[in-house]
């Protein structure tokens, strides 16, 4: 087979993202063990300290915030992102591209923006309020600010990230495996227990991921939800980092890459070929 | 006609066996379906509409509709101007040209690193694609950080890279995966022979992929792309750490002007996001009309096979 041949091609990409991913991760461990200021070797010594502060209560409990609310942004997410890609599978409207478009166009409209107007909505002074006041009405729902709020921005921005893989993974499962359950005795839910989920685990594990990691790590859409009352591990890195403080910085981001690693690991075990990806 | 008939009489004589609750519950359950999707397609469009309708709001305020006004499009147009950009203007262009730039790149890089792939043994193909998905499932503020660390390193030597250059090696970096995920599928499906075809038939090797497996591999080249551009677009972390100072794109510009930040910007993602329903509504058209008529050509390309003569 001559098409064998062209695996060179590929060698560059190797090279490139080798640079790219692997070197950053050197270069980020040994910078941990100093107190350089930014990439200025003139003074440094090696130290231990930012090591010894990751380990402070306050750290550890921007960890913890961080984790509770990727982890509560992640459940609603799946919470209210499988029904609606199992509603899309199951509906006899088969035009994949309109449905696509529907899920796809409110990420291409900027999230910062997207956040702003939302967190107007969640003030006391918004907009929809003085349209409605112009009729009479009022609509008040003043939780700006709150942790609720950023869990809702967060929501509504990673959602799609959610419904696109279990959508990819339920629109591919072959419809006998269905019939076969109802013909072998199994009711719809037994069915759906049995057979559908665990077929799905696959997009769920992905749609998982692809939310938690960036609610996760993520500060632009904290901030504006929250006001910057809140904060998060990204804070601390963007801090770190616009203060050149590079040495914790890199401690944290290495923290970080740890989650991502272990997300990638899982990622790997359920869909080898990276379908659900997309 | 009769049996159908028949089917539907048994069907509805059944449901109206069945006991009440039964028969309350069936029914909510279908249309509560709709009334919950229906909810959350509500919830993902709300910070969009709202952006509309603050485009088309004369006060500057988000919380104080005046009156309706073309305004913000006027000054987004006027600072869109290639002499005389505003802030906002010359943020757009960074992004556009940003976009345009990676978009064509990771797409030509993209498709060739992935026929490589493809063309790898197993194994190493499976460790590509590890290395593959580090890129997409990485956290944006961990590749962000991590490219600023390489492009600073590289700055002791080159002061030039920072700045454009790295802004646009790292929307690369970010795009190339997602072209190389779109294409590959299309490769598996690709028969292998009609390459081996072309260089018995004298093709060199370079003019036999251009020729037979870019052609078949298109519709995933063409994914890939839009996908690469999405994200380009979208992006605000990676560029927020890759960038240059005094180099904005959009996205950087709302998160660092904050308060004092243009309205145009909603007149802006307001136009960005109606040309972007509209060229994928037409291409969905397009698409369903070319799936009909090529439904029909194969039929007529079955009947020439079964012998059948057209004169």
């Amino acid at each position: 087979m001559n098409i064998k041949k062209l695996g060179r091609y590929a060698l560059p990409y190797m090279i490139w993202l080798l640079a790219l991913v692997g070197l950053p991760l050197i270069v980020m461990f040994f910078m941990t063990f100093f107190d350089t200021n930014g990439f200025d070797f003139s003074s440094f010594s090696f130290t231990l300290v930012q090591w010894k502060s990751l380990f402070i209560e306050s750290n550890l409990n921007v960890f913890k915030v961080s984790l509770t609310y990727a982890f509560y942004t992640t459940l609603i997410a799946f919470a209210l992102g499988y029904p609606i890609a199992y509603i899309l599978a199951k509906s006899p409207f088969s035009n994949k591209l309109v449905i696509l478009v529907l899920i796809i166009v409110p990420m291409w409209s900027n999230s910062l923006l997207r956040s702003t107007a939302l967190a107007n909505i969640l003030s006391e002074n918004n907009i929809v309020d003085d349209i409605l006041s112009n009729f009479g009405l009022s609509f008040v729902w003043n939780i700006k600010g709150t942790g609720l709020a950023v869990i809702l921005g967060l929501v509504l921005t990673y959602l799609p990230f959610m419904i696109l893989p279990v959508y990819t993974v339920l629109d591919k499962m072959d419809p006998f495996l269905l019939e076969a359950s109802a013909d072998l005795g199994n009711n719809p839910t037994r069915t759906f227990l049995r057979v559908t989920f665990p077929m799905s685990l696959k997009g769920v594990m992905t749609g998982v991921i692809m939310v938690f990691l960036p609610s996760f790590s993520g500060f632009a859409i904290q901030n504006i939800m929250s006001g910057g009352r809140i904060i998060f591990i990204g804070d601390l890195i963007n801090d770190s980092f616009t203060n050149w403080n590079y040495n914790f910085g890199s401690l944290l981001s290495m923290v970080v890459i740890m989650f991502i690693f272990g997300s990638i690991f899982l990622v790997n075990k359920f869909d080898k070929e990276g379908e659900t990806l997309l | 006609m009769i049996q159908v008939t028949k089917g539907f009489l048994r069907k509805i004589t059944l449901f109206f066996r069945r006991p009440l609750p039964a028969k309350i519950i069936h029914v909510s359950i279908g249309v509560l379906k709709y009334v919950f999707f229906a909810f959350v397609v509500f919830l993902l469009y709300l910070p969009i509409l709202i952006i509309a309708v603050q485009s088309f709001n004369d006060s500057r305020n988000f919380y104080d509709f005046t009156f309706f006004s073309l305004r913000w499009y006027e000054e987004l147009f006027s600072g869109i101007s290639l002499a005389n950009p505003s802030e906002l203007g010359s943020a757009i262009q960074t992004t556009l040209l940003i976009a345009f730039t990676s978009t064509i790149i990771s797409t030509i890089f993209g498709t060739l690193f992935s026929i490589g792939i493809h063309s790898m043994s197993k194994k190493s193909r499976q460790k590509m694609m590890f290395l593959n998905q580090v890129p997409i499932l990485n956290a944006d503020i961990v590749t962000g950080v991590s490219l600023m660390l390489i492009f600073r390193l590289i700055w002791l030597a080159i002061p030039q890279i920072i700045g454009y250059p790295s802004l646009l090696l790292a929307h690369v970096f970010f795009s190339l995966p997602y072209v190389v995920l779109s294409v590959l599928p299309k490769l598996s499906e690709l028969d292998e022979n009609l390459y081996d075809a072309a260089l018995d038939l004298g093709c060199k090797p370079f003019r036999g992929m251009t020729k037979v497996i870019i052609p078949a591999i298109s519709s995933g080249i063409f994914t890939g792309m839009l996908i690469a551009f999405t994200m380009s677009i979208d992006d605000f972390v990676i560029s927020f750490f890759t960038t240059g100072p005094g180099i904005n794109t959009v996205a950087t510009y709302i998160y660092s002007s904050a308060q004092r930040m243009n309205p145009a910007s909603y007149s802006y993602n307001t136009l960005l996001s109606t040309i972007v329903v509209v060229i994928l509504v037409l291409f969905s058209i397009i698409s369903s009309v070319r799936k009909k008529m090529s439904m029909s050509k194969n039929s007529i390309h079955k009947n020439i096979k079964k012998g059948a003569v057209y004169r």
